[in-house]
Order: C-alpha cells, then sequence, then structure tokens
C-alpha cells in the first residue's frame, strides 16, 4: 500500500484507533456504568468515568440473580457441545476427505444447506420435540441442536486441514498396524490440531452465545444460560443498569479472553467458511 | 481366476482386491459420517416434518392434544389475512434491506482500515473480533442503554451539540433507527473479517503494476480491490441476508417489538404466537413461510459457493 504522505504513520494511528474504538468502546462503556454508584447515575448531565469507582454492583449482580448458575450452565453447555461437535465433525471430515466415497459432494452439499436452515422456524417443532421427549429444561435440549448449528462449519475447517495431511503418513502408520481409525485418532487429528482448535473455538462461541433456543427450550430459572439470564435482570419498568452492565461484563470477559488468546485461530476459521453473522 | 497367468489376470485380482477394500472404506466412511446423520435427522429433518405437519392442524390452547382438528391451508390462509404477520414481515425485510448493505459499506470501511500495515496487530485484530464473539442480544442490550433517554451516551452527545434529545426508543421511526444501527455495528464486524481475509488475499504486484501504469488510489480501489474482493463480498452478502432474515435478538432486547408491533420482526412474531400464546399451528405455518424464504436464499447461497468455490481456499 503506497500513496502515503510524509505523515502516513499519525493516519495509520487513527486508522487503528477507529477500528479499536468501534469494537471496544459499547465493552468499554458498559465497564464504567458497572462501576458506578447508583446516585452517580442518576446524575445529570451524564459523568463518562465513574467518580467513585465501586464493586457493589458485580456483588448485587451475583445475588439479584443466580448469575452464578448462569455461567456454570453456560459453560456446561458450550463445553459438551463443543466436544461432541468436534468429535462428530472430525468422523464427518474424515470420511468425506480421506476415504473414496460415492455421492461425496452431494453430502457435503446437504451439509452447507443444513448451516443455513433458520434456527427460528425450527423453534416450534423443536419446542414440541423436546417436550414429547420430556427434555424441555435439560442441557441436553441446547447441547444437540447446537452441535448441529456448528457442524457444518466445523466440518468444513476440519476437512480443509485433513486435506493438507499427506496420505503417506496415515499408510505408514496402518503399515505398523494401525487401524483406519487409529490412524485418524493418532495421525490425523494431532497433525491438525489447530485445525481442531480452531473448529472447538467456532462451536464454543456459537453456543456460548446463542439465545432463542435458550430462551425457549429452558425456561426454568435454573436452567437458564447467561445470554438469556441476563435479560432477566430488568423489572417491568426499573432497568437497573449498573447491575446489569456488571452482570455483561462477567459474561463477557470469558470470551473476550478466549478470543484474544486464540485471536489468529478465530480468524482463519472464519474466513474457511463465513461463519455467524 | 486364480490359475490364469501373465498380467491380465494380475490386473484382475488387484481390481478384485480393491473392489473389497473400497466396500470396507465405504462401511467405515458411512459409519464415521453415522453421527452426523443421527443429529441432523433428530434436530433437523424430524421437527421440519412435525412443522409441515402441526401447520396444517390447529393446534392450540382450545385443542386437546391428539385431537387437533386437521385444517389443511387454513393457517396459511390466516396468515395473508392477518395485518400483523405483514406487519412483521414488512418489517423483517426493512431490517434487512437497510442492514445489510449498512452492514457491508460499514464492515468494507473497517476491513480497508484494519488492512493498513500496523506494526501492533493485536488492538485492531481484536478490535474486529469483539463484536463478532459478542452475543447478539448483549449488544441489544448495550445499546439499549445507549439510547436510553436521559443517561444514554447518544442523548448525552446529542445535547452537548445543542440539539433536543429526542425520545429514542418510545418512537416507532426512532426506534427503528436505533435498532437498525445496533444490528450494522453488531454484524459490521464479522462483514470486515471477511473482507479483511479478501484483502489480504490480493496479491500486492496488481497496486504495483497500477503504480507504474499511474493509477489513482481511487482507481486501484475501483478497478482492482472490488473485483478481487468479489468473491468474499458475495459470502458475506448472503450470509448476512440469511442471518438478516431471522434478526430476533437485538429487536427483543431493546424495543420488545414496541412501541405497538411497530418494530415486531417475523421471528419474534412467531416466537410470540408459539411460546406466548400456545398456538402452534399457526405459529408453524408463519416458520414455514420463513423457512420457505430463507430457503431461496440459501440455494441462491450454494450457486455462488459453488461458482466462487477455487477462490476460497480457506487461509
Amino acid at each position: 500500500m503506497s500513496g502515503f504522505d510524509f505523515n502516513r504513520r499519525r493516519w495509520v494511528w487513527l486508522a487503528a484507533l477507529v477500528v479499536a474504538g468501534n469494537g471496544f468502546f459499547p465493552a468499554l462503556w458498559i465497564l464504567f456504568t458497572s462501576l458506578k454508584t447508583e446516585g452517580e447515575l442518576m446524575r445529570y448531565p451524564i459523568t463518562y468515568l465513574p467518580a467513585m469507582p465501586t464493586l457493589s454492583n458485580y456483588v448485587r449482580a451475583f445475588t439479584d440473580q443466580p448469575l452464578w448458575l448462569f455461567a456454570v450452565n453456560s459453560l456446561i453447555v458450550a463445553t459438551l457441545s463443543t466436544v461432541l461437535t468436534v468429535v462428530v465433525s472430525a468422523f464427518a471430515a474424515y470420511a468425506l476427505t480421506r476415504l473414496r466415497l460415492p455421492y461425496r459432494n452431494l453430502i457435503l452439499q446437504c451439509l452447507l444447506a443444513v448451516a443455513m436452515f433458520p434456527l427460528i422456524a425450527l423453534l416450534v417443532p423443536l419446542f414440541q420435540t423436546m417436550r414429547g421427549f420430556g427434555l424441555l429444561n435439560t442441557y441436553l435440549a441446547l447441547i444437540l441442536p447446537y452441535t448441529v448449528l456448528s457442524l457444518p462449519v466445523c466440518t468444513l475447517v476440519l476437512a480443509s486441514f485433513f486435506q493438507d495431511i499427506p496420505m503417506d503418513l496415515e499408510n505408514a502408520a496402518m503399515i505398523d498396524g494401525c487401524t483406519r481409525l487409529c490412524a485418524l485418532f493418532r495421525v490425523v487429528v494431532p497433525l491438525s490440531a489447530p485445525g481442531v482448535f480452531t473448529a472447538a473455538i467456532l462451536s464454543f462461541v456459537n453456543a456460548w452465545d446463542e439465545f432463542l433456543l435458550a430462551l425457549t427450550l429452558n425456561s426454568r430459572l435454573t436452567m437458564r444460560t447467561l445470554p438469556v439470564g441476563i435479560t432477566l435482570y430488568q423489572g417491568e419498568f426499573a432497568f437497573p443498569w449498573p447491575i446489569i452492565s456488571a452482570a455483561l461484563i462477567v459474561a463477557i470477559v470469558p470470551i473476550a479472553i478466549l478470543i484474544a488468546v486464540f485471536q489468529e485461530r478465530v480468524v482463519s476459521g472464519l474466513t474457511a467458511g463465513g461463519v455467524k453473522g | 481366476m486364480t490359475t490364469v497367468p501373465a498380467s491380465p489376470a494380475a490386473g484382475g485380482a488387484i481390481r478384485h482386491r480393491l473392489t473389497r477394500l473400497d466396500w470396507s472404506e465405504r462401511l467405515l466412511g458411512f459409519g464415521l459420517l453415522a453421527p452426523a446423520f443421527v443429529l441432523l435427522a433428530t434436530v433437523i429433518v424430524y421437527p421440519v416434518a412435525v412443522l409441515l405437519t402441526t401447520s396444517l392442524y390447529r393446534v392450540d390452547q382450545g385443542t386437546p392434544a391428539g385431537r387437533a382438528p386437521f385444517v389443511g391451508f387454513e393457517n396459511y390462509l390466516d396468515a395473508f389475512a392477518d395485518g400483523r404477520f405483514w406487519t412483521s414481515t414488512l418489517n423483517t425485510v426493512i431490517y434487512t434491506v437497510v442492514t445489510v448493505p449498512g452492514a457491508l459499506l460499514v464492515g468494507q470501511g473497517l476491513a480497508l482500515l484494519a488492512n493498513l500495515p500496523f506494526r501492533i496487530k493485536w488492538p485492531v485484530r481484536l478490535g474486529l473480533l469483539l463484536p463478532w464473539a459478542l452475543p447478539v442480544v448483549f449488544a441489544g442490550l448495550i445499546f439499549r442503554w445507549f439510547f436510553e433517554y436521559r443517561q444514554g451516551i447518544v442523548n448525552d452527545v446529542i445535547v452537548r451539540l445543542g440539539f433536543e434529545a429526542p425520545q429514542w426508543l418510545s418512537s416507532p421511526k426512532l426506534a427503528f433507527v436505533a435498532i437498525c444501527l445496533a444490528i450494522i455495528w453488531k454484524s459490521s464486524s464479522f462483514v470486515a473479517l471477511v473482507l479483511l481475509a479478501g484483502l489480504q488475499s490480493i496479491p500486492r504486484s496488481l497496486y504495483e503494476a497500477a503504480e507504474v501504469d499511474g493509477a489513482t488510489r481511487w482507481q486501484q480501489f475501483i478497478e482492482i480491490t472490488l473485483p478481487m474482493l468479489r468473491p468474499a463480498i458475495v459470502v458475506a452478502l448472503i450470509f448476512r441476508t440469511i442471518t438478516a432474515i431471522q434478526t430476533f435478538d437485538i429487536p427483543y432486547a431493546m424495543t420488545g417489538g414496541g412501541p405497538g408491533d411497530s418494530t415486531e420482526t417475523l421471528a419474534m412474531y412467531i416466537h410470540k404466537t408459539t411460546i406466548d400464546f400456545l398456538d402452534f399451528g399457526y405459529g408453524s405455518a408463519l416458520a414455514t413461510i420463513m423457512f420457505i424464504v430463507s430457503a431461496v436464499a440459501t440455494s441462491f447461497y450454494l450457486r455462488h459457493t459453488q461458482r466462487d468455490r477455487p477462490t476460497r481456499k480457506p487461509a
């Protein structure tokens, strides 16, 4: 990229500020709000930085609603569905890339079509089905749909990594007495560890963020996940913004750390399939 | 076959062995695909069957389970005569028509900025990733706080600039604007990430050659960047369109569909019909209509990905 004049570094700084500011500002504003006292929040005109930072809103966030329980629920649902997604999509990706199967393309197309399926359209029958099986208000009610939600993307990501592993390595393992399945777990999966990681993070974020199904299928308070739980702080007319902000920060921090640590993996995964809105 | 000498026999034997190998390979292959298929069958295929059947019956609070009367396409006809269905559909269309190009424009801008040569890359990359990773409903909550009448930052800025503070979320038109802005903020980062990857795959030599030929930066953008980005733009556009059709979380968090039904989407109406009013038959018909619309968009998507596949090798 050329064509910049002498103060090009300043422009680059400005660009960085715009992009980072756009991304970070809402979270930063919520952080400030969460540290303000109720009295300060009533002040007008509003203050920007908290005058007397307090952690009392965080205490209230945990006592007004079972926030800890919401977080545990979210963690259990997201972790289990991630494990299930990675295993099932690793199987599928292996079958689709390493084995000579008929209708390979058709199968892949079906997977992609499912990726596009409007979840809301299935809300009604999923509710009926889960109710029929007595699965409403269970972890399984969310784990199963979340797994399907991430399955196509994870299969695509893993398939693209599996493709790059030389067949010879697998053959060598099999000559050494490994079965096909053992070659998958001893050779192919370890060598595509970055891909497995990417798939895992994408499916974890998908599950951690999902709102509509969690709202509908698990309506019991003790089975709520974080996105749904945090909408419960509002009264009919009152919005305790400092407490909501504190709860939001508690819910955002884990996913933000995950994203910050694995940012390169996430970016490569996103570009592998174009994933979620 | 065993006693025939020379090469044809050898070839035959090998072919024979290969077919047996083929069979074990196929068996293994479909065995490995089985879990995925079982999941798809339970979570997608069976519910779709339930959806289509339910939409042909009157299944609501008044009718006991298992004795719902068959009403044919009555639910669909009801939908077409239902003003609230049309309002929510129109709202969904407006959200889509406004936020998809909006997110594309903002995302393109962010991607161009993020593609500049930074010495430290993580703040910019994280600035794009954070909005993407944030739960959609959180974006809705945060923007509701932004647009709060008295304590919101938006009105604070407006007042400081010397204008009168509007009631954002209790006026139908302004609530619409606020919701669109929230959706664009939330979804533009995803668009930017996809486009940024596209930008980074454009060979630098193209720009150098254009420079030699004396092309301005604007000409370079129009003649090189945009055409080379086309596949990425198509992918981002279609993904955004399909998710925009399902818009739920942000209006739900910001206005709950109000004031009145003025910001309600089709997804919200389906949710209300089935979960609040327990009218499963009618809700299923509405969901089927949405499914058809989305299926049209999906087929469009699949045609395009097929055409663009060679250029979309993952980074």
